[in-house]
């Protein structure tokens, strides 16, 4: 009888790992596409001497990479149950941190001509979003 | 926020598994409840108090020394 009782609470335990994986993996397979379509809005809107249509396809791509990232950290968030929001949110706020300092970083270097805000404002969100993701993986990960 | 969750689920021979699927929350959440790493919000509280047939105040101890009669 305990070895049953053993047996079905190990089953449990693996079953509970699995949807924790599960939900790890669903944060990954949101999030890749996501990352994605933010490096072909970075290709697009690297080239500084653009046509209008060029530019049009740029931002287009822009708000769909934004209105996605939007999306995946709703869709995050509406899975998780209270402690894990409360991982993804203080995620969240390291990366938002993270994308401000680099924004104004980036503002001034634009100013002193050091480098172009239009090429690096999308590999700075693109870094806020991966900041977030790892974070919250390895915080969940290793806190088990 | 001290417990006795990790006493009261080993006398009844539950699983953190077993447990979290009795509360609806992952895993994770009832680890870092026992760990001490993090306090459940009070609808949680409820729940988790539902589930062991108790109290919260049963479950849950303020961390602070032992209140004295006199409060200064």
């Amino acid at each position: 009888m305990e070895g049953v009782l053993y047996i079905r609470s190990m089953a449990n335990q693996i079953q509970q790992d699995q949807l924790t994986r599960a939900a790890r993996r669903a944060v990954l397979i949101d999030g890749i596409p996501v990352s994605t379509l933010g490096v072909i809005a970075l290709a697009l809107g690297s080239n500084p001497d653009q046509s209008t249509a060029q530019k049009a396809w740029w931002i287009a791509t822009t708000i769909v990479f934004t209105l996605a990232i939007a999306w995946v950290l709703l869709r995050a968030f509406r899975r998780a149950d209270e402690y894990l929001r409360r991982i993804q949110l203080e995620s969240m706020a390291v990366a938002f941190a993270a994308v401000l300092v680099a924004l104004q970083v980036a503002t001034l270097l634009d100013a002193a001509g050091v480098v172009r805000l239009q090429q690096l404002a999308q590999v700075i969100l693109l870094g806020g979003v991966a900041t977030w993701l790892l974070i919250a993986d390895l915080r969940t990960r290793l806190n088990r | 926020m001290k417990n006795r969750l990790r006493e009261l689920r080993a006398a009844r021979r539950w699983s953190q598994a077993d447990l979290a699927d009795r509360c609806e929350v992952s895993r994770q959440a009832i680890n870092a409840i026992e760990t001490e790493r993090y306090d459940p919000s009070l609808p949680l509280a409820f729940t988790i108090a539902d589930v062991f047939g108790l109290t919260i105040e049963e479950i849950f101890q303020p961390d602070r020394p032992e209140a004295t009669d006199n409060p200064l």
